[in-house]
């Protein structure tokens, strides 16, 4: 058993990752998020686009991961629990002003909110 | 050749996944969604061959990466383009489900499991509570019917060139190396453990390279660390043994009894990742979770005013659930009764208040109240009155 | 406040150890006071001004929870007597170690600046300490007893004077009431000249708030701006005076300044005035010209008259027998520094000679009665100034304390009419108070009172101590003329404080209600059981259904412990200037600094303490029998008398001084019109110039915003995509950049 081996193991890793196992998962991560943003800039329903903003926490999450992986210690990890805390509080703030918003204009399409115009 | 062939096949692949969610997207008109998605089923092949072939042989992740992947991505296609937000959320639950599949590929277990519970157990429980509060009420004659902002996309296509260019900018970030990110074996995760004395007496113990009447020396007694398993000069690990009077032995991990099951699990890297390396961090996260607690109890006791947009849907909502309550099936048995429905007919085209509608459920409940005033309980907000009444 | 109690004993402590390691006082025998050890007060000596300040805190909560009954006054009354304690305990605490030095009892750190060490310099410069802690000597305990005395009666009376608004305008009235005490406390009792300011500022803001107590009423708004305005001029000087004060002597404590003074003091004494720096010479003259704001001396005076808009338990207290007199106060803690100044004391003598004798001259023409003893509280304010400028602390100050009684008394006798006849104080409308039912304590003490003013021979406090500023004026030579003017003062005093009395308390039966009748008769009426029956057969037509009513125990009670106080007061400066009570008190305080040797003077051939005795009682007789003679004697109606056939006799001087001698006018035409035609200059050049400029500025960026305010469609999707469209060119660049060109 090599030193290496032996330190990752004790690190809780199996073995290190190859850079271009990394690009899998980083492309995966791209994809995703692009489909989140996507969503989020052609869907009008308020609730899809904020799922398309979960969507896109996943794939940085993905990403984190990955790189944590790749790196060799837990630090991606620690951040993914940060994505999840936002996400859990985004989540809480964001489904009650979109009930809100329901609740004043009887709808969930977002652009018959325009009290922005310049 | 490799060089080449590579950009090459990631820019078309981005060209074709972008064409794929355009088609993919629900349109007005002609809605070639299948096509659509299996344009983007050969996106993803394209962009996989393509890095297939910039990784060689070795570099290959395993099979279920591209099962799991494939899933996440198909899943997250459906959630963008399903037009009913509840399929959305179940997709969004497949797409969580399969990246905690892709979350054990890399060896992080406990995020796999904490995304499921927080993320599809709690998250998407509150979405689709939200889904289910703020819903049109379906008219009486289209139970079924989609909103129109449900039905039609925005600008599928200016919004698919943006998000595919910047997908294709970052994975040519890939194709082409990207520098200073080569892996370095971190040698501070693995010190972690030398914060265990407990377990690695434990495992040496029973690996038998500690005896009876044996134990790791004391600090005060070796004058430096008694448990190093990863010196920073890269030298060998070691743990120091105490025996006998004020003896003492090293026991470096190049020993050939050395226990192979000593390594820190994944909870545990987590753990000591975020108790000992990043301290604050946790505390912030409670306080953001607190702030959002306290905002989503001040959110949630404001009263809204309907403004004229919202009162002309509900009336006209009412409207027409009255219109079509009296020879409407789906009348329930819970109905106060045939006559008090006639009578509702012909109210509230004067007043302002809403006195019959359908609950979403599409059962006609509470058309008046026994003595025909028109304090109807509001339908779509958990019965509660809403503004409106002058 | 337990907390801040709890602490006493430990800031005490410090004191004393802070008190061990002042240097020794400047070696000057002739002040007895500065060398001798420091006084030692126990540590609730500082609470004097807490219960006051409590009792604001507890009226406000009253408004607050919109209390509507006499809860705010309750209050007041308890913890002001509490304080009136409090006061009396430090007065025989410090009486009780005579020749002590004042005693320092500090409350917390206020203002602590010491940057001496930083920089390793040790020049006094270079620290201000100014804590909130007091100074406790005899001139303190005087003053404070006087204070949170009246204080407590006036409270009293008040409570019963103010039950037609009883709510909210009662909490607010107790509440700036109580916070007048707090600040007359700390202005009194501060150990620094910036508590002091601070307190003065303090008793300046309730005084406005109190005038404008009825701020329906337009000429209440106005006076409460006039006397704030005026008074702002006398601050100026004040706080003038203080910071040059800070720069001549390094500090504006007490307790270091006295010893300082000290040492340019003896050349005061041996008449070397040339040789005290000319700037330490001005400080006492700006401290003058703060004096004279606040205590309405010519020719700031005009404000207080008008004052007399507020209600009258505020005029009795704060208008006539304590605020007012922070100016005879002021000039009397620091007499030493006065005396080290070749003009101050003259500045002094005269401002209050000549505001003396205007004072009384427009008095002998009002009708008001509340406006007559608002020019008397002016003109005897003028003799309390001239009894300090003649080189005779105990004579001002003696007569600030007598004063204080008897002109509250008086005017919580007119208050009292006031409340009776529905807001009537003209004196050509109220005749023979005295014989109607009810009225007999009020015209009783206000017999008392008007006696006092004018200065009634031997049986009266109000004689002594202005006889002995009078016979000190004469005392010294160069100041026989004020002598003479003082004395001609006090017959017009004499007259026309029983023309009031003489026209309103006796003589025929009459009376017209006034106007308050419609506002508020009816809330007077169901205040009190014991109306009046219709007495007066030939009252006022419009008046058939007024029924004035006699005041309650209350205002009775007060107006009695004020009458017999008067009386008692008499054992405090019957022996003025030489000896008694108050000359004791002032001679060992700050104030009893030894004045230098002036050249004896005689008046009339005798000694001018006697000769001047004898002038005054021939004085003041004939005052009192010329206005009997004019006003009471064959009267039968309430609005005519004999004097009416000496007026057209005077030529144009009744008509004059009716009018004020037109010095509102004049000041009108002098400093008004000129002030409100520069601003209105001003503020066009600063409408057009200056304006002009910025508007031009915000011009630019809204031409600018307005060009592209377009961009904002207000659509959320339009917003996000042109955020993803910024983030997916910053990732080409970078794609770009980093690449190197190898596409």
């Amino acid at each position: 058993m090599t030193d290496l081996a032996i330190t990752l193991a004790q690190a809780g890793f199996p073995a290190p990752m190859a850079q271009t196992t990394l690009m899998h998962y980083l492309v995966v991560s791209a994809l995703m998020f692009g489909m989140g943003l996507i969503g989020f800039l052609t869907r009008r329903n308020l609730i899809i686009m904020f799922l398309c903003t979960e969507l896109m926490f996943q794939a940085a999450g993905l990403a984190l991961i990955a790189f944590s992986r790749y790196h060799l210690n837990h630090t991606g990890e620690a951040f993914v629990i940060f994505v999840l805390t936002i996400a859990a509080a985004e989540a809480a703030m964001a489904l009650a002003l979109v009930v809100l918003l329901f609740r004043r204009k009887e709808t969930l399409d977002a652009s018959s909110w325009m009290q922005l115009k310049g | 050749m490799d060089g080449l062939i590579s950009p090459i096949l990631l820019y078309s692949g981005c060209v074709l996944g972008a064409i794929g969610v355009c088609l993919a997207l629900p349109r007005r008109g002609l809605s070639p969604q299948v096509i659509g998605a299996l344009l983007f089923a050969l996106a993803f092949g394209v962009l996989m061959l393509a890095l297939g072939l910039k990784a060689g042989r070795g570099g290959l992740p395993n099979f279920n990466f591209y099962l799991f992947s494939f899933i996440a991505l198909g899943a997250s296609l459906r959630v963008i383009s399903h037009p009913r937000p509840v399929y959305a959320a179940l997709y969004f639950i497949l797409t969580i489900l399969s990246s905690a599949g892709l979350y054990v590929l890399l060896s992080a277990e406990f995020m796999a499991f904490a995304l499921v519970i927080v993320y599809a157990g709690a998250i998407l429980i509150t979405y689709l509570f939200v889904i289910m509060l703020a819903t049109e009420t379906p008219t009486a004659d289209q139970v079924e019917a989609l909103s129109e902002y449900d039905r039609y996309s925005r600008e599928p296509l200016v919004a698919t060139v943006v998000g595919f260019l910047l997908v294709a900018g970052v994975t040519s970030l890939m194709a082409t190396g990207v520098r200073g990110i080569a892996a370095a074996p971190v040698a501070s995760a693995a010190a972690n453990i030398s914060d265990m004395p407990v377990r690695v007496e434990t495992a040496l113990r029973s690996a038998g390279l500690i005896g009876e009447n044996e134990h790791i020396a004391n600090e005060t007694q070796t004058q430096v660390p008694a448990i190093n398993l990863a010196p920073e000069d890269g030298s060998p690990g070691y743990v120091i043994i105490a025996y006998g009077e004020g003896r003492t032995q090293r026991i470096t991990t190049n020993d050939p009894r050395w226990p192979k099951d000593l390594q820190l699990s994944n909870i545990e890297g987590v753990g000591f990742s975020l108790l000992k390396d990043q301290p604050g961090s946790i505390e912030l996260a409670g306080v953001v979770l607190l702030m959002a607690m306290l905002g989503a109890v001040v959110l949630a006791q404001k009263k809204v005013e309907l403004d004229e947009q919202g009162k002309l849907a509900a009336q006209r909502r009412s409207l027409s659930a009255v219109l079509s309550a009296d020879n409407s099936p789906l009348m329930g048995p819970e109905t106060p009764g045939g006559p008090n429905v006639r009578e509702a007919e012909l109210k509230p085209r004067a007043g302002m208040g809403a006195p019959a509608a359908l609950t979403p459920h599409g059962r006609a409940v509470n058309i008046t109240s026994a003595n025909g005033s028109n304090d109807a309980a509001y339908p779509i907000t958990g019965q509660k009155k809403i503004g409106g009444h002058k | 406040m337990t907390d801040l109690l709890s602490h006493l004993p430990l800031l005490l402590a410090q004191a004393g150890e802070h008190a061990a390691h002042a240097p020794a006082a400047a070696g000057d025998a002739a002040h007895a006071a500065l060398g001798a050890p420091r006084g030692v007060l126990p540590a609730w000596a500082g609470s004097l001004p807490l219960f006051p300040l409590l009792a604001c805190v507890l009226c406000t909560l009253c408004a607050i929870f919109r209390v509507k009954t006499k809860l705010p006054a309750a209050i007041t009354v308890a913890l002001l007597a509490l304080s009136f304690v409090v006061a009396f305990l430090n007065y025989q605490n410090t009486m009780a170690h005579p020749g002590a030095q004042a005693a320092v009892v500090p409350l917390f750190d206020w203002i602590n600046f010491d940057w001496a060490l930083a920089h390793n310099q040790t020049t006094p410069a270079h620290v201000l300490v100014a804590n909130f802690s007091f100074y406790i000597d005899p001139l303190t305990c005087l003053w404070m007893l006087f204070v949170t005395g009246l204080a407590t009666l006036i409270a009293l009376y008040a409570s019963e004077y103010m039950s037609h608004d009883v709510g909210a305008g009662y909490c607010r009235f107790f509440m700036a009431f109580n916070l007048f005490v707090f600040s007359m406390a700390c202005l009194v009792m501060g150990d620094n000249l910036l508590l002091l300011f601070l307190g003065w500022e303090g008793v300046g803001l309730c005084s406005y708030l109190l005038i404008g107590y009825f701020y329906q009423r337009p000429s209440a708004v106005a006076a409460g701006k006039k006397a704030f305005i005026m008074n702002r001029i006398g601050d100026l000087g004040l706080s003038m005076g203080i910071m040059l004060t800070y720069v001549q002597f390094g500090t504006l404590e007490y307790d270091k300044l006295f010893p300082q003074v000290a040492g340019y003091w003896h050349l005061a004494v041996e008449h070397r005035l040339a040789e005290v720096p000319f700037l330490i010479q001005l400080i006492p003259v700006l401290f003058t010209v703060g004096a004279f704001g606040k205590s309405a001396q010519f020719p700031l005076y005009v404000w207080l008259p008008d004052a007399m808009e507020g209600p009258t338990p505020v005029s009795a207290l704060i208008h006539a027998a304590t605020m007012v007199t922070a100016g005879v106060y002021l000039v009397a803690r620091f007499f030493p520094l006065y005396l080290c100044s070749a003009w101050a004391l003259d500045i002094v003598a005269w401002g209050g000679a000549i505001t003396a004798l205007l004072a009384a001259t427009i008095g002998m023409a009002q009708f008001d009665i509340k406006r007559i003893m608002a020019y008397s509280t002016v003109s005897q304010l003028g003799y309390m100034f001239c009894g300090l400028g003649v080189y005779g602390a105990t004579g001002g100050v003696g007569h600030v304390f007598t004063h204080a009684f008897f002109k509250a008394l008086l005017f919580l006798a007119c208050g009292a009419v006031m409340h009776g006849f529905a807001g009537q104080l003209d004196l050509r409308k109220l005749s023979g108070l005295g014989k109607m039912p009810g009225w007999k304590i009020v015209s009783w003490t206000m017999l008392v009172g008007c006696l006092n003013l004018a200065g009634f021979p031997i049986i009266t406090s109000g004689f002594f101590s202005k006889d002995s500023i009078v016979g000190g004026a004469f005392a010294n030579a160069h100041t026989q003329a004020i002598g003479w003017i003082l004395l001609i003062t006090a017959g017009l005093t004499a007259y026309y404080t029983f023309r009031v009395y003489f026209r309103v308390f006796v003589g025929p039966k009459h009376y017209e209600p006034g106007d308050e009748l419609h506002a508020s008769h009816d809330d007077h009426a169901h205040g009190h059981g014991d109306h009046a029956p219709e007495t007066a057969a030939d009252h006022g037509h419009d008046a058939h259904d007024f029924h004035p009513h006699a005041p309650g125990w209350a205002i009775n009670l007060v107006l009695s412990v004020l009458a017999i106080g008067t009386f008692l007061a008499i054992w405090t400066v019957y022996q003025l200037p030489k000896d008694g009570w108050v000359a004791h008190m002032v001679n060992t305080s700050t104030a009893g600094a030894a004045t230098p040797e002036v050249e004896e003077a005689h008046f009339l051939g005798m000694d001018p303490h006697h000769g001047a005795l004898i002038a005054s009682i021939v004085m003041a007789i004939g005052g009192i029998v010329a206005a009997w003679w004019l006003h009471l004697a064959g009267r039968t109606t309430a609005a005519t008398s004999r004097a009416d056939g000496l007026i057209p006799a005077l030529g144009p001087i009744p008509n004059l001084a009716q009018h004020k001698w037109y010095v509102d006018e004049i000041y009108d035409f002098l400093i008004v019109k000129p002030l409100w035609f520069l601003s209105h200059i001003l503020y066009f050049a600063d409408k057009l110039l200056v304006d002009g400029l910025v508007n031009a500025f915000g011009f630019m960026p809204r031409a600018a915003g307005g060009m592209v305010r377009r961009q904002q469609t207000g659509v959320l999707h339009d917003y996000a995509v042109s955020m993803a469209a910024g983030i997916t060119l910053v990732v080409l660049v970078v794609v770009i950049i980093s690449s190197g060109g190898h596409f």
